[in-house]
């Protein structure tokens, strides 16, 4: 039951480098994604070595090959027990950081001050984009103090025209105020993926979140997501990031009983949440049309709530009205309050190494 | 105490530091403070850079002088425990150190080539593939991969590619001296060595006329193997002392100043002359002109603490030093006098004009 800023680079007393993975965290852990960590941890083929402040460090990678994925999990989790959280609460775990074991935490909201500080004649061409891309988004009237940097923007180990420049925006009525701005803001250095584009990178870029969309479809989803866009050939990524006053859900204060794999349809009935990690579709009609396993009972008096999603791939997927088409692991909510319902989760850590990863989607019916 | 040079040591309060000895106090690093946060104290005189999430001054000592001298006037009180007062000198020049305690991260050239050169080809970028050939280069000669490192910005992280230089260091001044015989003869496709012309315009631009000859700093310059272009990127290596190897234990003696002053001699020995501090030993000293309290001293030694004054001068060539004359009284042996180059307070005052060594060409 603790905040935490979702998307925040923390550092740790044996090396890791991890990225918070929600705004909501169990009492003494923070929820991470390892990002980079000691080479020796995990060995094998097909890693991405960086080097990074003296050390080479693999890049911890959950869309490679699952068989291997299940490999340096295992690694992993035999050298570093203490960096996975057994959850009580959803019987699943989650890579966290013991407290104790923080070393650093990079403040992506005190980076960007820092850097708009910076006079624009000691800025290199890579830093003079992103204050230009700042300048732009604060146009939509989102201040800048509830913006922040994160990622090689952050940490000064970017290479100029290669790396991306990852935004964070602090607030969920201030990521829709930037993301409803983006829609028909113009700028001469800002361009969004045409539908060729799109088509040439889901040809290009096959993964298990892509398997279920014919390119029509992907493309459909895709033109309209304002997240990720280029700033002058640089990719720019906007992620945003949850208040402590608004989080959708306290750790800790709801009971989620694990059923199995389930494939849903459901009407949304608000979208409003869906831009954050973890984002969720609240939904109506909420209906299973496949079961993916033969001992999935459920009780037919409680209705499906709500699609959750942990991968960035599924947010901002669907919009209110839209019939949506989900798969995910099927959970029994008990609240701390009111009526028990049902939801559907995307993205736990889990679902990367077991038949869930290429069964898992959310698709709307657009 | 010894600690290498050239590693780079990040603080607690989010300092970049330089280590700028191989002898230390006890419980203190001596160091430059290379980049240093603009939350206590700043200026505009001097450039910005944004570095690990924060807004930093980069310690420049060659921009204005009087507001050089406010900003470290500034620095002092706002990092008090960064100065450090020597009790070894009889008048303390002007030292920056990191008490142990306030050491958030010391980085260390060796383990971080080690660690460079394990990783796979395929996950090098273009700087860092540049960094590992050249190293294949320096490693054909009988050296082996634990007797380098890679400092600053390869090291941090915080490079540009085709912007940045790769700063090479070599432990041991033995090894240094011979992989500098072995870039003598050496060839290699992508190495290029400064060319006559390069050397002309560095000379012109750092107003090396001032005080030296140009053909004879061209000279000198030309002959040194230490700095160079691999595949176009300018490459420097240092040497750094290892424990066994420091010319002055720090603590072992005691440096009472005796004025400011010229003087000229005969070098002797320049096998220290590779390191931060560096020295040259000299014989057949003249006094040429100073403070009269200096005039007749047997000046045995010229130490210096810029990198500019690495290899300058061989045995038997004649160099003229201007600097602080200092008497050294050793715990053991005969006390001497030698020029001092480059304390951190010269660049404080008219010193930083006209602090200098040069080769004479006679």
């Amino acid at each position: 039951m603790v905040h935490f800023y979702e998307s925040i680079l923390i550092d740790t007393v044996d090396g890791l480098q991890c990225k918070s993975y929600s705004n909501e965290h169990p009492e003494g852990y923070i929820i991470v994604k390892p990002k980079y960590i000691p080479k020796n941890v995990i060995e094998g083929e097909g890693l991405k070595y960086r080097f990074l402040f003296e050390k080479c460090l693999v890049r911890f990678n959950l869309f490679i090959k699952k068989e291997k994925l299940l490999v340096y999990i295992d690694q992993f989790k035999k050298k570093f027990p203490d960096y996975v959280y057994h959850c009580k609460d959803t019987k699943n775990w989650f890579f966290a950081v013991p407290k104790e074991k923080i070393k650093k935490i990079h403040d992506s909201r005190k980076g960007l001050s820092e850097l708009m500080q910076v006079p624009k004649k000691d800025l290199d061409e890579y830093l003079t984009l992103v204050r230009e891309l700042i300048d732009f988004l604060t146009k939509s009237g989102v201040s800048v103090n509830d913006l922040g940097i994160t990622h090689s923007t952050l940490m000064g180990n970017y290479t100029p025209k290669k790396s991306d420049i990852d935004i964070i925006i602090y607030g969920k009525d201030n990521g829709w105020k930037i993301l409803d701005y983006l829609k028909t803001a113009k700028h001469k250095k800002l361009h969004w993926k045409t539908d060729e584009e799109w088509g040439e990178y889901y040809k290009e870029h096959q993964t298990s979140e892509t398997v279920h969309f014919t390119e029509e479809e992907y493309v459909k989803h895709m033109r309209r997501k304002r997240y990720e866009g280029m700033f002058s050939s640089t990719v720019f990524t906007l992620f945003t990031v949850e208040e402590p006053n608004e989080t959708w859900f306290k750790w800790g204060e709801d009971k989620f009983d694990p059923i199995g794999a389930v494939t849903i349809k459901g009407t949304v009935a608000d979208h409003y949440n869906s831009h954050v990690r973890p984002g969720y579709y609240e939904i109506t009609n909420g209906k299973i049309i496949y079961k993916h396993g033969k001992d999935i009972k459920i009780d037919n008096s409680l209705k499906i709530k709500r699609v959750v999603t942990f991968s960035i791939p599924f947010v901002q997927q669907a919009l209110k009205g839209e019939e949506i088409t989900a798969c995910g692991l099927l959970e029994l909510v008990t609240p701390k309050s009111g009526e028990k319902y049902y939801r559907v989760v995307v993205g736990y850590f889990d679902a990367y190494i077991t038949d869930r990863r290429e069964k898992e989607l959310i698709k709307s019916d657009i | 105490m010894h600690f290498y040079e050239s590693s780079v040591i990040t603080t607690t309060d989010g300092l970049h530091c330089q280590v700028y000895g191989n002898e230390h106090p006890d419980d203190k690093i001596l160091v430059k403070p290379k980049y240093i946060p603009t939350d206590k104290i700043s200026s505009d005189s001097l450039p910005y850079r944004f570095i690990s999430g924060r807004k930093m001054n980069r310690l420049d000592l060659w921009t204005d002088k009087d507001k050089l001298k406010q900003y470290i006037d500034a620095f002092t009180k706002a990092y008090p425990e960064y100065i450090f007062k020597s009790p070894m000198h009889e008048k303390s020049p002007l030292f920056f150190v990191i008490p142990k305690k306030n050491i958030e991260r010391a980085y260390s050239p060796r383990v971080g080539l080690a660690e460079l050169m394990s990783m796979p080809n395929k996950d090098l970028d273009d700087h860092l593939r540049k960094v590992v050939d050249l190293m294949s280069f320096l490693l054909k000669n009988d050296l082996e991969l634990k007797d380098f490192g890679v400092t600053y910005s390869t090291l941090m992280g915080h490079y540009s590619p085709n912007m940045s230089d790769i700063n090479i260091v070599v432990y041991g001044k033995d090894k240094f001296w011979k992989l500098m015989r072995y870039l003598q003869e050496a060839k290699h496709e992508n190495l290029k060595w400064k060319t006559y012309e390069e050397w002309e315009q560095f000379y012109k631009k750092r107003n090396r006329h001032m005080i030296h000859k140009k053909e004879v700093y061209i000279q000198n310059m030309y002959r040194k193997k230490s700095e160079g272009f691999f595949k176009e990127t300018l490459f420097i290596i240092f040497a750094v002392e290892n424990p066994d190897e420091v010319w002055f234990k720090w603590g072992e003696e005691k440096y009472n100043q005796m004025g400011i002053a010229r003087f000229k001699g005969t070098v002797i020995d320049n096998k220290d002359s590779i390191v931060r501090p560096g020295c040259y030993e000299i014989t057949d000293t003249e006094f040429i002109d100073g403070d009269e309290s200096c005039k007749g001293l047997p000046v045995k030694k010229v130490v210096f603490y810029s990198r500019d004054y690495c290899m300058l001068a061989y045995p038997k060539e004649k160099i003229e030093a201007s600097g602080v004359v200092e008497e050294i009284i050793p715990k053991k042996g005969e006390k001497y006098y030698r020029v001092v180059v480059g304390y951190f307070d010269a660049y404080l005052s008219k010193r930083r004009d006209e602090e200098y060594i040069r080769v004479l060409d006679d």
